[in-house]
């Protein structure tokens, strides 16, 4: 018991930095095991061939990386690009003025209209797409409203467009960019920008030459907090976007599920990592209390 | 001075369209039609045929006990993890760890799906509830370290383990009769997150569930594709319900104990 | 004191929490007697057939479903463990005997195999009988009478410009890219990948017109009338008609493809007696004609047709006459580098 006693002690106490790695290696170990290595592994299976059936043919060829820009996937590839793109660029313009009232006006509300703003986002996206169809459809709530007032006089096709899709992102992903937004705004000394009015600023002068630079981290990490998970959505193009505007996670999706070609779908994952990686370091970088 | 009006005013509609499908589908479960859109009348039989649903709510049993394996799994590891990076100063690669414990923030989940099915199979693990439930406690645990190390900061419990030590406590006397308890609801509420994290997961379970578990996403996805009853409004509202419970009991921990969680 | 026990408490708390799902799992799948675990294609088999069976025989069915065979096929690759029977279409057999994903049914433990017409013995596709033929069908058009002015004749009509919207197609790579050959005239045997790009060419053309790829929920559209046109399997459409009766199938004046679904027993089964004794029941003349009346596809039971629904039975887009019978084409069988230039055609048809 005593030295249980001692052991644990000593782990805890952390004055050697084995103890330190000790204490983190479950996680550490969890972490390699359940995501190093599979990345890994997808690199490695980028690099096979595809034999007889979808069974891999292991060798060291680039041919799958070629492969991905083809003719036939650069489409995609820009288009996924186009809609991750345009969905960060939306939930900033969006987002920001949410994250300033939520900084700088909410008042007691703040932590009640924080939390509003993360159900949706922890509901199942399921969940939400799925009313989304049944509003956006050809006989849905939305038609059916304007078409009972005369807006129009045939269903808009709503559901299965590029608007639908990007509503879906936007939708999905407006909470990733508002909250570091709001986190950097926080950070902002209100004594900076009450400088700013006492040297004469007016409001917008003050937001512009001091609020805005000093939230510009935070501008940056969401953005990548969106840019990034977005490039690989795919279920917002399943079930929104209909059979003409799938994306690079359903290209991925594909090639496991449909074509059997997992060396490709790995070698269109292993890509899709990389940017995740660069992003990941650029955020590091830019991040305000790294 | 009305000032921010209009802001306060945007902000509400940006509110609006963040709950307009929550609402939607929660009217429509109580409508009497077979299809959703015209108004005929309340009822609750989607609800009692839910209940009913032995598919179901085997269903929503499988999904309660992989999310709580994972938040459980999640918590152990967590809280190991976040004691060492807050209290110990000095070891190499802390920088290293930490953004390890962030990446499967930042992973694109199509990405984890494919990779840990192919890594799976290729290592010759069955596909079983238990290797789900190992991927499921890797998307929990940055929730679960997250929360651990903003309570072990915010404690700043050195001070009263050291007036513990000082009173002849060895350190693990003193984590177990100061820290853990000061750190309890932060580890409850990390797990909550997680918990719900796990719940609502799809991406993963889609690539990842082997033959016949069934979790509710998965349920509904499959409803979804073979055909729509308005049972999924009904399931759906179950899932918001259970959503907002778990919320609602990680703020209300949260102000009790006077901090907000990270995300 | 109190803070004694509440911290002894938390501690067991924490200790048992892990613990907790377990058991309850444990006390869910504690034995329930014998099982037999079955994996098929969506609507395809008859609402009782199966707790019909539990009554009769005692074997609980887990029963799941799927939309599209290259994806159960993935599957099952994947994690291959875990069912005991399956339903594949005729042109898998061989892939799936390549791989050892499937043993053959032993020759002679079925009593009823008997039961089966002489053209499903011994097939091209499985001369030695490893599998049994469960039901079959046609590809065709399926169309609403009422708001089509003119009824589709030809395969083209799903090209035609006009039904933009207003049409589906199979998300089915066998059915989408034959069909593709078919119109093509490119035999279904070639390797040549500039016929691969005619294929995609043609099916790409296609798309902006397309409303949904499905294989299942386009049925629900077209009953509730948001498409009136779509690829179909027989039956499906005659159990869509059920709920709308203004819904009509055709074959297209081109010809088009039959095809056998068959059962299989999967190789590391551990409920092999079960899943025999599930093939031989759904060989009973009975059962196999009160399954086929509910499927509303063709039965190769030639002992369940005189039981059959007259109606159906003498239904010529259930039956097709001896005549477009012969004229019914099946899917060759197909090589590995074939079958990779097929699933990569059809999968980039789709992102396209």
């Amino acid at each position: 018991m005593k030295t249980l006693d001692r052991g644990l002690s000593w782990l805890l106490a952390g004055r050697r930095s084995a103890a330190s790695h000790l204490l983190l290696s479950p996680a550490a170990a969890w972490l390699i095991v359940f995501l190093v290595l599979p990345a890994l592994g997808l690199v490695a299976l980028s690099l096979a061939r595809n034999g007889a059936y979808g069974t891999v043919v292991w060798s060291l060829n680039l041919d799958n990386y070629q492969r991905a820009v083809d003719p036939r996937y650069v489409p995609v590839l820009l288009r996924t690009l186009a809609f991750a793109g345009a969905t960060t660029a939306l939930c900033l313009v969006l987002g920001y003025p949410l994250a300033y009232f939520l900084s700088f006006r909410a008042g007691r509300f703040r932590g009640a209209l924080i939390i509003a703003l993360m159900v949706p986002f922890w509901t199942s996206a399921l969940v939400a797409f799925y009313s989304w169809m049944v509003i956006l459809g050809k006989e849905g709530l939305l038609n059916t409203a304007l078409l009972r007032f005369g807006f129009i006089s045939a269903p808009l096709g709503i559901l299965y467009t590029p608007f639908s899709v990007l509503l879906g992102l936007v939708y999905f992903y407006l909470p990733f960019t508002v909250l570091p937004l709001y986190g950097s705004l926080e950070k902002i000394p209100r004594s900076y920008v009450e400088a700013a009015y006492d040297l004469g600023a007016g409001r917008w002068t003050a937001f512009l030459k001091v609020t805005l630079p000093l939230s510009l981290p935070g501008v940056i990490a969401g953005a990548l907090l969106t840019f990034i998970p977005c490039l690989g959505d795919f279920l917002t193009a399943e079930l929104l976007g209909g059979p003409r505007y799938y994306l690079l996670g359903n290209l991925i999706s594909n090639q496991f599920l449909m074509a059997q070609d997992w060396p490709f779908g790995a070698a269109l994952t292993t890509l899709l990592l990389a940017g995740m990686i660069g992003g990941l370091w650029a955020y590091r970088r830019w991040e305000p209390d790294a | 001075m009305k000032k921010g009006r209009g802001l306060a005013l945007y902000c509400a509609g940006l509110y609006a369209f963040l709950y307009i499908p929550l609402a939607v589908m929660t009217v429509f479960s109580f409508n009497n039609a077979h299809r959703n859109v015209v108004w005929l009348g309340f009822t609750l039989k989607w609800y009692a045929r839910l209940w009913k649903d032995a598919d179901l709510m085997n269903a929503m049993l499988t999904s309660v006990e992989l999310a709580a394996a994972a938040a459980a799994i999640a918590a152990v590891l967590g809280v190991l993890a976040s004691y060492a990076l807050t209290r110990h100063k000095n070891f190499h690669g802390r920088e290293g760890y930490a953004a390890l414990l962030d990446a499967p923030l930042m992973i694109p989940e199509v990405a984890l799906g494919v990779g840990l099915l192919s890594f799976l199979v290729r290592a010759g693990f069955e596909l079983n509830f238990g290797a789900l439930a190992c991927a499921h406690a890797l998307i929990c645990l940055p929730y679960s370290v997250g929360a651990a190390r903003a309570r072990l900061k915010s404690i700043g419990g050195e001070r009263l383990e050291e007036a513990a030590m000082d009173l002849g406590a060895s350190e693990w006397a003193a984590f177990v009769k100061v820290t853990l308890p000061l750190l309890a609801p932060a580890i409850v509420s990390g797990s909550l997150l997680a918990f719900t994290v796990s719940f609502e997961d799809f991406v993963t379970s889609f690539f990842l569930a082997g033959i016949g578990i069934v979790t509710l996403p998965i349920k509904i996805y499959a409803m979804m594709k073979f055909g729509v009853t308005p049972e999924i409004n009904a399931l759906s509202v179950v899932l918001l319900a259970a959503t907002f419970i778990l919320l609602g009991l990680n703020a209300w921990l949260a102000v009790r104990t006077g901090e907000a969680t990270r995300l | 004191m109190a803070t004694d026990v509440s911290r002894r408490d938390f501690v067991k708390a924490a200790l048992l929490a892990p613990l907790l799902p377990s058991l309850l799992a444990a006390c869910r799948r504690a034995d329930r007697g014998p099982v037999v675990n079955f994996f098929n294609w969506s609507n395809y088999i008859g609402k009782d057939t199966l707790p019909n069976f539990t009554k009769e025989t005692g074997i609980a069915v887990r029963y799941d479903l799927f939309a599209d065979e290259e994806e159960m096929f993935a599957k099952l690759r994947a994690g291959a463990a875990g069912y005991d029977l399956i339903v594949v279409g005729d042109y898998l057999i061989p892939r799936f005997r390549a791989l050892n994903m499937i043993d053959p049914v032993p020759p002679g433990v079925l009593k009823n195999q008997g039961n089966l017409a002489p053209g499903f013995r011994h097939p091209p596709y499985d001369p030695d009988e490893a599998t049994v033929p469960y039901l079959w069908g046609t590809t065709g058009i399926a169309y609403n009478r009422k708001t089509l002015k003119t009824k589709p004749t030809s395969w083209w009509d799903l090209w035609d410009p006009k039904y933009k919207d207003r049409l589906s197609m199979l998300d089915n790579v066998r059915d989408c890219v034959a069909l593709a050959m078919q119109l093509l005239n490119i035999p279904q045997t070639t390797s040549d990948p500039a016929d691969f790009k005619k294929v995609r060419d043609l099916l790409v053309r296609q798309k902006p017109l397309v409303k949904m790829y499905s294989s299942t929920s386009y049925l629900n559209s077209l009953v509730a009338g948001e498409i009136d046109l779509a690829m179909t399997w027989s039956g499906d459409l005659f159990q869509a008609a059920k709920d709308n009766p203004d819904l009509d199938y055709c074959l297209p004046k081109e010809g088009t493809y039959m095809w056998v679904d068959c059962l299989a027993l999967m190789r590391g089964s551990r409920h092999r007696e079960n899943a025999l004794r599930l093939i031989d029941y759904l060989l009973e003349p009975q059962v196999a004609a009160d399954n086929a009346n509910y499927v509303r596809y063709a039965s190769p039971n030639a002992k369940a047709w005189p039981l059959a629904d007259p109606v159906l039975r003498r239904d010529p887009r259930v039956y097709p006459p001896p005549k477009r019978m012969a004229e019914l084409k099946m899917h060759h069988v197909l090589d590995p580098e074939q079958t990779e230039l097929w699933n990569q055609t059809w999968a980039d048809v789709k992102v396209a």
